[in-house]
């Protein structure tokens, strides 16, 4: 009885072990993870500090082909920006007298001057760099103009072509040379 | 005592989330690093790009052509022009026409020289479009140079490349 209970117990068991076996492995397959886990993070950490988010921008310039030849301008549409060899700010339009300014004023000094109804659109720009200036003195004017420039574009396009009655196009002209002696003497005699 | 113990040791913290965000960002950065050009992994100087805040586009890849001005050690005295071209087939050429190592990504030019390269560049690939390079503190004479070299040889427009204030 007892042999034979515990035979037949020990069988019946057995199929039961064996089929619960196949059940718990599928139920509760587990892998261990860590090493993947470690892998991917070390990877992941690689990878972020290796990457760098912030692309180069890049601001557009064009220079005129021929510089020899002469142009003929009204000099009332004649805007000019001075930036001397201390990236000191000057400007004057037209005859004016040379004024000295700030880099944060310009922006608003080109809207302002920009939309004034008799030089609307025509106005020309030349903005003028001491050789002795820092390059980033260029940019951040240029960076400056190009602000001002979307606000008259903004301005441009709620107005209307009187005879075609097409939106006003903007034609931007803007010229970027070095400081001449003549220019730094014009300073000069605004300092006295 | 065994209870405290049981748990302990059968602790298991289901990793399946973890896992899943951890390989989805690997993923993503993988796929959005850009490794060194070899240009850039030759150079020996940095370039400090001026910053601007205005909407500017972003620098294009394919036919550029660059012209780097950088100082070359931190004295900030001597400066110097590089030249490097992204397009490998013209780039060749134009290096094999001015005689210049074709192991070489970036070529140091003076003023004459880049003269010639771009001469050299004009001929074999026209539509090269340029952008120059220039550390912020760079005078600026070296630019309108550079500028002044471009236009003789009929590049009128071009690119400074800056960074963007975050």
């Amino acid at each position: 009885m007892a042999g034979g209970g515990s035979l037949g117990g020990g069988h019946k068991p057995k199929r039961g072990k064996s089929s619960k076996r196949k059940a718990k492995k599928r139920v509760g397959f587990t892998l261990d993870m860590t090493p993947l886990v470690d892998i991917t993070f070390l990877l992941l950490t690689f990878f972020m500090f290796t990457t760098t988010m912030a692309t180069p921008q890049v601001m557009e310039m064009s220079v005129p082909p021929e510089q020899d030849k002469e142009v003929d301008v009204k000099k009332s549409e004649l805007m000019s920006i001075f930036v001397d060899s201390e990236q000191k700010v000057y400007w004057y339009i037209a005859d004016e007298e040379i004024k000295e300014t700030s880099l944060k004023e310009i922006s608003a000094i080109a809207l302002r001057e920009n939309l004034k109804p008799a030089v609307k659109n025509k106005l020309i720009t030349v903005l003028k760099i001491s050789e002795e200036a820092p390059y980033k003195a260029a940019i951040n004017i240029l960076d400056q103009l190009n602000q001002a420039e979307l606000g008259i574009k903004e301005q441009l396009d709620k107005e209307k072509d009187p005879t075609t009655g097409l939106p006003v196009k903007r034609k931007r002209k803007f010229t970027l040379a070095t400081l001449s002696e003549p220019d730094m003497k014009k300073i000069e005699g605004m300092k006295k | 005592m065994p209870k405290v113990k049981k748990k302990r040791v059968g602790f298991v913290i289901d990793m399946t989330p973890l896992v899943d965000i951890t390989f989805l960002l690997l993923t993503f950065f993988m796929f959005t690093a850009k490794f060194k050009s070899e240009a850039e992994n030759e150079q020996k100087f940095m370039i400090t790009r001026p910053k601007s805040k205005a909407d500017t586009s972003k620098l294009p890849e394919k036919d550029l052509a660059v012209i780097k001005i950088a100082f070359q050690d931190s004295t900030k005295k001597d400066t110097s022009y590089y030249y490097e071209m992204t397009d490998e087939k013209s780039w060749n050429a134009v290096r094999t026409a001015m005689k210049y190592p074709l192991d070489k990504a970036q070529i140091k030019v003076d003023l004459e020289q880049l003269n010639d390269v771009l001469k050299q560049t004009y001929k074999v690939a026209g539509k090269t479009k340029f952008a120059i390079d220039a550390d912020q503190d760079i005078r600026f004479k070296w630019i309108s140079d550079a500028m002044e070299v471009l236009r003789k040889n009929k590049f009128t427009q071009f690119n400074y490349v800056t960074d963007k204030i975050q």
